[in-house]
């Protein structure tokens, strides 16, 4: 017991390895994922799973694609000023 | 149920907001919305705890990164313990893991702020009669 406890301390008192990579961008999937459950939470009078998950599924898209147009309009903008 | 004093209505409305700082969810299961309350509690527990997990609990810095210990704050007060823990900077953070914790606990302890202002919103709305339920 005290070795599971001793792992499982050490794991949340040494940082991952996460390089500076574009990978390292899709951290941000599974923040938008939480982000679209609680605000849908706040949002719905009465929980019901599939209504849930479809309303966050929606959101979660939203924020993805809408991001996703943001950098290629803020790519294409710094294309054009160091072109 | 018989309405409450004025008094016994802001009491209610600290207590509910005091439960969801204290634990996230807390305030909606004082409303008898057990779902939401599981549903929140799981989101932003998880969220804080992939935080700690990817930037350890190094990324709790009370002295050099203030602003985001206030937001991370607002998940719990238990947070404060551990702001304690790495107040003398035993564990050193850097880098991109150190990027990616902060903004995951901080944005749990902002969605735990959102759920406190909802719950309490609710029981606002019960307390004077005016939820359509």
């Amino acid at each position: 017991m005290s070795m599971i406890a001793a792992f499982v301390m050490a794991t949340f008192t040494t940082p991952e390895n996460i390089g500076v990579t574009p990978q390292s961008m899709l951290w941000l999937l599974p923040l938008v994922a939480a982000i679209s459950v609680v605000y849908k939470t706040t949002k719905l009078p009465k929980i019901r799973f599939a209504h849930l998950l479809k309303e966050s599924i929606i959101l979660f898209g939203s924020i993805v694609v809408f991001m996703a147009i943001t950098a290629l309009v803020l790519v294409a903008f710094a294309w054009l000023v160091t072109e | 149920m018989a309405p409450r004093s004025r008094e016994g209505h802001i009491m209610f409305l600290l207590i509910v907001g005091l439960m969801g700082w204290f634990v996230p969810g807390g305030g909606h299961l004082a409303l008898n919305e057990k779902k939401h309350a599981i549903v929140i509690f799981a989101a932003i527990a998880l969220t804080f705890a992939t935080g700690l997990y990817i930037g350890s609990i190094g990324i709790i810095n009370p002295v050099g990164a203030k602003p985001w210990y206030i937001a991370q704050l607002m998940n719990s007060p238990a947070v404060a313990f551990l702001g304690q823990l790495t107040r003398t900077g035993d564990y050193p953070v850097y880098g991109r893991p150190g990027e990616i914790g902060q903004i995951y606990t901080s944005i749990a302890g902002l969605l735990n702020l959102l759920c406190i202002v909802n719950a309490v919103y609710w029981a606002h709305l019960r307390g004077t009669g005016a939820a359509g339920e």
